[in-house]
């Protein structure tokens, strides 16, 4: 990604609203921007979710593969995601080898969902030894005003409960739903005008400093932390951030159960 | 071609395993600005192909040594989501990917007024999210309108259909089956006002007659399809 020059405008204009209490788009400091999940809109995805949240729109894709297990865990399948942001998502994102950008958003969402176990490995195992079902999550942005990470991680587990393992295209038995037995949502928070706010959009990313994401299980127990770009912060700060994504992922958790119909 | 000829994929009424007549192109649907961030954008639906389409610029040309003194660059960029297809492909380009970026290009370049924007460069960025047969026709079709919603001025828009050969009969708008199991694939990008053509591309084995039905299947679909395209920009405030 190509990062675009910051003015010193937009900086100071987030500080001035951040000083009033107020954010670029009206929103208030843990205010989401609307948010909206579908799922099983791929056709030839194993399992699929589509997520808009204001103005970034991303997909999320399962495909199954058959692999050897690994000769130090032969009953064990495997799990693989990565996320891909190609040009299309906007203008500063280019073309070529995946980008850290890319890479850190595939590797921050992977460790939640790995980490929660919400997938039991052995289960993906058919033959020990032999042969077991390889899980791969494939994140894709098509538009990107902000907050990919959170968009990524609630498409990642919608698209993962909706996932049907396919045994008869791969002549192993009958097919079955995945079973994923957890649902680890990532909640992110960026340093804009020096106090966190909760999902910035494209403009608040650009003229703040660093972000944090937070994936929390089902009883609140954290998976997978990330501090991301320049910034110092305090452990007060990190403190309020928590509690607020205790707040915000139930609410999360309570939409990707509403839209699977549990 | 497979040219898997005992699969019989006509009926004894001439109908297609998906219950078409020989003419009858799948289902399409089009819409515009589907993309908030891009400057203009199409999403288009053809069977179960699922294509998004984003343009963005005119903007900067960079690096230097790819600008044109005269005209703007057409960055063109074909590229199927790893998801898209019945197995997983790895991200990346590859070498189908790279020729239908270049000859969705050169079919473009034909249309739009390059010459208006000297130095600057235009993105063209087609994904497929979902892949059933006939991803070029889609992405070039899909890319004019979105040029068009992104309002860059073109002498015309690009309906791109292809026809093929089934069991011996000739049909247009090939699916999977047909695509996989057939005898021959003539996709071609139809200037619709005009008759024109600014993309062809052919492989199989058709006879002269053959061929010249093909053809004909491609022009009459194109004009059909062309008022569908119409229909969704003028939806999209586009005239």
């Amino acid at each position: 990604m190509s990062i675009p020059m910051v003015s010193k405008l937009l900086r100071a204009h987030l500080s001035e609203l951040a000083t009033n209490n107020q954010r670029i788009d009206g929103r208030g400091r843990w205010d989401g921007r609307d948010i909206s999940l579908e799922v099983d809109v791929l056709d030839r995805a194993e399992g699929s979710a589509k997520v808009t949240m204001g103005d970034t729109i991303v997909y999320a894709g399962v495909k199954f593969q058959l692999m050897t297990p690994y000769p130090d865990r032969p009953n064990e399948g495997g799990l693989m995601c990565g996320a891909e942001v190609r040009p299309v998502a906007g203008r500063n994102w280019e073309a070529g080898p995946p980008s850290a950008e890319s890479i850190e958003l595939g590797r921050v969402v992977d460790r939640g969902i790995r980490e929660s176990g919400c997938i039991d490995v052995n289960s993906l195992c058919i033959i020990p030894g032999e042969k077991a079902w390889q899980v791969i999550l494939d994140l894709f942005a098509i538009s990107d005003d902000g907050n990919l990470f959170d968009a990524f991680g609630l498409a990642a587990i919608a698209a993962l409960k909706t996932a049907i393992v396919p045994c008869e295209k791969f002549e192993v038995g009958e097919d079955y739903p995945l079973n994923v037995s957890k649902t680890p949502i990532m909640c992110s928070y960026h340093k804009v005008g020096n106090r966190f706010v909760y999902d910035a959009n494209a403009q608040e990313e650009l003229g703040g400093d660093e972000r944090i994401h937070i994936t929390l299980g089902d009883d609140n127990h954290v998976h997978s932390l990330q501090k991301g770009l320049k910034g110092i912060f305090s452990a007060d700060e990190f403190a309020e951030i928590m509690e607020r994504a205790k707040i915000k992922s139930s609410e999360l958790r309570k939409l990707v159960d509403s839209v699977l119909g549990d | 071609m497979g040219g898997y000829g005992d699969i019989q994929m006509i009926d004894e009424n001439g109908l297609r395993m998906d219950g078409r007549t020989a003419t009858q192109v799948r289902p399409i649907t089009i819409e515009t600005g589907v993309i908030p961030v891009a400057d203009g954008s199409c999403r288009m639906t053809w069977g179960t192909n699922d294509v998004v389409v984003a343009i963005y610029g005119p903007m900067e040309a960079h690096p230097r040594k790819i600008q044109r003194q005269d005209r703007a660059v057409l960055d063109v960029r074909y590229n199927m989501a790893p998801f898209s297809t019945s197995d997983r492909i790895r991200p990346g380009f590859n070498r189908r990917s790279r020729e239908i970026s270049k000859v969705t290009a050169d079919a473009l370049e034909s249309v739009v007024l390059l010459e208006l924007y000297p130095r600057s460069k235009i993105r063209v960025e087609i994904e497929v999210l979902c892949a059933e047969a006939g991803t070029r026709c889609v992405g070039l079709t899909a890319a004019s309108v979105a040029l068009a919603d992104a309002g860059i001025p073109m002498t015309d828009l690009v309906v791109s259909v292809a026809s093929g050969k089934v069991n011996d009969v000739v049909v247009c708008d090939l699916n999977k089956e047909e695509d996989n199991y057939g005898e021959a694939d003539l996709p071609m990008g139809v200037l619709p006002n005009s008759g024109e053509l600014v993309f062809l591309q052919m492989d199989g084995d058709l006879s002269p007659e053959e061929f010249q039905t093909a053809w004909d299947y491609n022009v009459q679909a194109a004009s059909e399809i062309h008022k569908i395209m119409v229909e969704a920009l003028r939806k999209g405030g586009v005239n």
